[in-house]
């Protein structure tokens, strides 16, 4: 991972103990466009807002790839269901269009705050990694042992020679046999398991709510109406369909991005 | 006691400031500015064309040698506005990733998935100190064969977005406060449109009128998806039809 040019690390330890390059990364995943994620007792939910720079910006370069995901991902039989899994990651990397919300495996979506290009760089070694879990052991990458893996890549950086730490806090959610996961990782490397969190702008205020609002037993669909609210406390401007996206996992264990259209019938509900 | 900037290298190579900002990558948007160009990129219903200006600053130059629009295959052109040898090499290297990929896939690069390698190859100079970042701004544009007109633009930091029309350069602000207002409603430009809007854009925010030599003009249409920079006959052609149009 280290530059040969550059055998030394960048962030190094300042006189009172702190690493400042990871201080100020996380400075600027706090200047991010808010995200947040909520476990349910059935699911879990993550969402962020989608400010587009300017409306030149093209939307349906923000796509929805969701309906190519359910097609491939039926397991006919083991054999079939493996050459599906690898076609799927070969398409996503290619599909990707600036949609937020990425899909790691089937079962694993991941939202993040801060630097979009670091983000893409994480998304495409994380799916790298589910996949060799896969092509080893044959069954799905269990979702600590993936949060785990691009935390152990988010920390290399922060020691590696030559390189700066990434600028993105990632919140994971996923279903696996252990049920509804969410899990946010740092620019450090450090993760935890959380019922809730935000990350962003917007974070103290938006993690205030979530305290308020959170029971143990929400169900996803009050789990989503919940993720809406806290977005709308800090929203600047008119928030609707278009401007935020939001992910979703349930018993089902398949990941999906909610389409607009949904997205809107939820704010119906909610208003 | 932190130590604030981290022995002030946060502006010589990109590591985090203090604030969270990376100063090489912003240092990088003002070289684009610098270079002194405005270039303009405007899509269509089924054609793309990019404009841009041609400043050949010595009459003793060859002025067919001063381009900054590039065919990168067949049927993708680039526009790099900025340090034009920064423009050569990643034309270069984006020259041959398409090639690679034609040879590895069977099938043409599409669009998105260029702009998205040089997305790749410039958030790379953002994170590891070996290499600064590249002072260039790229407008890919080309037809896909199932989104049709596509233009995307790929910056210094990594960042990249489809447009319906965008620019970069000198003049970038003003230029896309004046396409907003064109795009507004969402038009479908047929092929003159589209070139007479973004040549006419890029007139106006510079305020002033130019002659067939002084800019560049790239298109790509559905009907002929073959990246082609127009002849001096061609703009001269499509001024007159703005100035009558007038």
């Amino acid at each position: 991972m280290g530059d040969s040019q550059y055998s030394f690390s960048l962030t190094t330890f300042s006189p009172s103990g702190k690493l400042v390059q990871i201080e100020h990364a996380l400075t600027a995943v706090g200047s991010g466009q808010t995200s947040l994620g909520i476990k349910a007792a059935n699911g879990v939910v993550i969402a962020t807002e989608k400010k587009l720079p300017s409306i030149l910006v093209d939307e349906t370069s923000v796509r929805d790839i969701s309906s190519l995901f359910f097609h491939k991902s039926q397991p006919f039989s083991c054999l079939l269901f493996r050459c599906h899994f690898l076609i799927l990651f070969f398409f996503l990397n290619y599909l990707w269009q600036v949609q937020k919300i990425q899909i790691l495996t089937p079962n694993i979506g991941v939202v993040y705050s801060g630097m979009g290009p670091d983000f893409r760089v994480l998304v495409r070694k994380s799916r790298k990694q589910a996949e060799q879990y896969h092509r080893l052991y044959k069954e799905p990458i269990p979702v600590t042992q993936l949060v785990r893996e691009t935390a152990a890549v988010m920390q290399e950086f922060t020691q590696s020679g030559g390189v700066r730490p990434f600028g993105v806090s990632l919140l994971v959610a996923g279903y696996d046999d252990k049920g509804p996961q969410l899990y946010q990782v740092d620019p450090s490397g450090s993760y935890f398991s959380w019922k809730a969190s935000a990350m962003g702008k917007n974070v103290s205020n938006a993690k205030t709510f979530l305290e308020k609002r959170y029971t143990d037993d929400m169900e996803l669909d009050d789990a989503v109406h919940t993720a809406i609210l806290t977005l709308k406390e800090g929203f600047e401007g008119q928030i609707s369909g278009k401007n935020i996206e939001i992910g979703i996992i349930g018993a089902d264990k398949k990941f999906r991005v909610l389409t607009s259209a949904e997205i809107d019938d939820y704010l119906a509900e909610v208003e | 006691m932190s130590r604030g900037s981290g022995g002030g290298y946060d502006r010589h190579i990109t590591i985090f400031s203090p604030e969270g900002r990376l100063f090489q990558v912003e240092y990088a948007f003002k070289a684009v500015k610098a270079a002194g160009i405005t270039s303009i990129g405007v899509r269509g219903k089924d054609s793309v064309c990019v404009v841009t200006q041609k400043k050949v600053p010595d009459k003793l130059l060859d002025h067919t040698s001063v381009t900054h629009l590039f065919p990168i295959t067949k049927y993708l052109g680039l526009l790099a506005t900025g340090v034009t040898a920064d423009a050569r090499t990643l034309v270069q290297q984006a020259r041959n990733e398409a090639a690679e990929f034609r040879f590895r896939y069977g099938y043409e690069m599409p669009v998105d998935v260029l702009a998205k390698w040089i997305a790749d190859k410039s958030q790379i100079y953002t994170q590891h100190a070996y290499m600064r970042p590249l002072g260039v701004v790229a407008m890919v544009l080309g037809i896909d064969e199932e989104y049709g007109p596509r233009l995307y633009k790929c910056d210094p930091a990594g960042h990249y977005f489809g447009h319906k029309a965008t620019s970069a350069g000198l003049k970038e602000q003003e230029a896309i406060n004046f396409l907003e207002k064109k795009m507004k409603n969402d038009p479908q430009f047929t092929y003159e449109e589209t070139v007479q809007t973004a040549i006419s854009a890029l007139q106006s925010v510079l305020q002033e009128d130019f002659k067939a030599t002084e800019i560049e003009v790239g298109v790509v249409r559905k009907e002929n998806p073959v990246f082609r920079v127009l002849s001096t006959e061609e703009i001269d052609e499509h001024l007159t039809a703005i100035s009558e149009r007038d």
